[in-house]
């Protein structure tokens, strides 16, 4: 298995490299960092949809759609990726994508580790701290024969821009997206107060993954992964790879990390329009923000509601929502106890 | 239908080595993902559909799912243009999943060469219990 430790290379390199020995069949590791940033959807994402393209054009922030899966994601030079191109008929690549995943994953959470973070591969495909925050994101394609997995170590994380390129429709909404994100997602640096040197991270990085592929020497890329990448570049810059799109299916809200997912739904009742903004985690609603267009009485029983949303599963908002009506004598003309129902269950 | 280590096969389709499923009515052809197809996929969240019209070639990536963040290829199992496309997955990815025989197809393609169907396999093969046994031993099924 070839090593291919690029270090800091052009940001549009730092994607095209791989799709392009993926095409190629050229199987091998690649460790590297953009050296600007730069924002990277997943192959079915609506770039219109789920990218605020005036404020990425207004600061200079290129984008990129990716052969590899999952949503929105700000990437620079303060994430070390790996990019792993396997063929698919290489005889690691055996048992489903949760065994391949926790194969090539599990060298990540030790990594983290030995970087002093206690970590551990959690299926399908996330890297998590002993507290259960994300530490790595992760994602992976069937390219041309090869399968390909990569992913980042998170040295530091600009949480603000991450937040702020996504296209969310107000502040209020954008908040939550940031207080959720912080609190599920960490970095190396918070956790340890510090961000290591390149080597003192990529170099356990390598050694963990020596332990699946054997001796990893470093080696130049070679020549015809360079000039396969430059016949790649118009396609993958072209309007029309960024803003294809015909794809079905839809992902409710921003997804934070698996599980967990901010959701901002508005549900038009016969009473008006009402609104909940709340965080979604393991089927559990946190934080919840109920808004809209219509009468209550007494005033202050919709924040009271809020406050006995919290913390509860999905599954028991029905009985729960409907026992609050009785309980407290609630009155909300046109709006009932199943519209609630519906705004936050769906 | 024949069932092959507890997964559901139609008699009267046929299937590819990528566990695509084809339905052959005249030059008229649907596709879909077989149901051992669908369980090593696990639960499909996207699907990128093809345009009504594209000419596709036999063994041609031309649509694809994910699940788990995980982009996989649908491969043409004919070649010939594509004449459908099953909006209803739009709302209800998951159809894949819960009737891959049913409303959950795929695609419908206008076959070009009818004779590519005798390189599929059948549901009473051996080739095809063959490989669904080797299958289900490498995905650990």
């Amino acid at each position: 298995m070839r090593l291919f430790h690029l270090r800091s290379v052009d940001w549009l390199d730092s994607q095209l490299i791989y799709h392009a020995q993926a095409r190629l069949g050229i199987e091998g590791i690649n460790i590297l960092a953009p050296s600007t940033p730069y924002v990277c959807i997943g192959y079915h994402q609506n770039l219109a949809q789920e990218v605020d393209l005036e404020y990425c054009k207004a600061h200079d922030i290129p984008v990129f759609r990716r052969e590899v899966g999952g949503g929105a994601v700000f990437l620079d030079g303060d994430q070390i990726f790996y990019q792993i191109v396997l063929h698919k008929d290489n005889p690691l690549v055996r048992g489903d994508k949760a065994d391949l995943y926790k194969l090539l994953l599990e060298p990540v959470a030790q990594t983290y580790a030995d970087l002093g973070i206690p970590s551990q591969y959690r299926p399908v495909n996330d890297v998590v701290t002993l507290e259960g925050r994300k530490i790595s994101g992760t994602g992976a394609a069937e390219i041309g024969d090869s399968i390909v997995l990569v992913g980042n170590l998170i040295a530091d994380f600009d949480y603000e821009t991450m937040t702020r390129v996504l296209r969310i429709p107000d502040e209020k909404y954008r908040d939550k997206v940031f207080k959720s994100m912080r609190e599920n997602l960490t970095t190396i640096k918070r956790e340890i107060g510090q961000v290591p040197t390149w080597d003192a991270m990529a170099g356990p990085l390598i050694r963990n993954y020596e332990s699946i592929f054997g001796t990893l020497e470093a080696v130049e890329l070679p020549d015809e992964v360079r000039r396969e990448a430059e016949v790649l570049k118009p396609q993958f810059l072209s309007q029309d790879w960024l803003f294809k799109r015909r794809t079905a299916g839809k992902q409710e809200g921003i997804k934070i990390a698996t599980g967990v997912n901010v959701i901002n739904r508005a549900h038009k009742a016969p009473g008006g329009l009402i609104r909940a903004l709340f965080e979604l985690k393991d089927e559990v609603i946190f934080q919840v923000s109920l808004s809209g267009d219509y009468f209550c009485y007494p005033q202050d029983t919709v924040s009271r509601l809020e406050a006995a949303l919290e913390g509860k599963a999905v599954s028991d908002l029905p009985d729960l929502i409907e026992a609050f009506y009785q309980d407290e004598d609630f009155e909300t003309p046109g709006i009932s106890p199943q519209d609630w129902v519906k705004v936050l269950v769906g | 239908m024949t069932s092959i280590l507890g997964y559901e096969f139609p008699e009267d389709l046929f299937f590819t080595r990528d566990h695509i499923w084809v339905k052959a009515d005249g030059d008229d052809v649907t596709i879909g993902l077989s149901d051992f197809g669908q369980a090593i996929a696990g639960d499909i969240l996207f699907i990128e559909m093809p345009n009504i019209g594209r000419v596709i070639a036999k063994d041609e990536a031309f649509m694809s799912m994910e699940s788990g963040k995980w982009v996989g290829r649908v491969k043409a199992p004919i070649s010939g243009t594509v004449s459908e496309a099953n909006e209803e997955l739009e709302w209800e990815t998951n159809l894949v999943n819960s009737d891959p025989y049913g409303e959950g197809w795929l695609a419908k393609i206008k076959a070009s060469d009818l004779s590519e169907l005798d390189t599929l396999l059948r549901a009473d093969s051996p080739e095809l219990e063959a490989l669904i046994t080797e299958e289900k031993a490498k995905y650990n099924k």
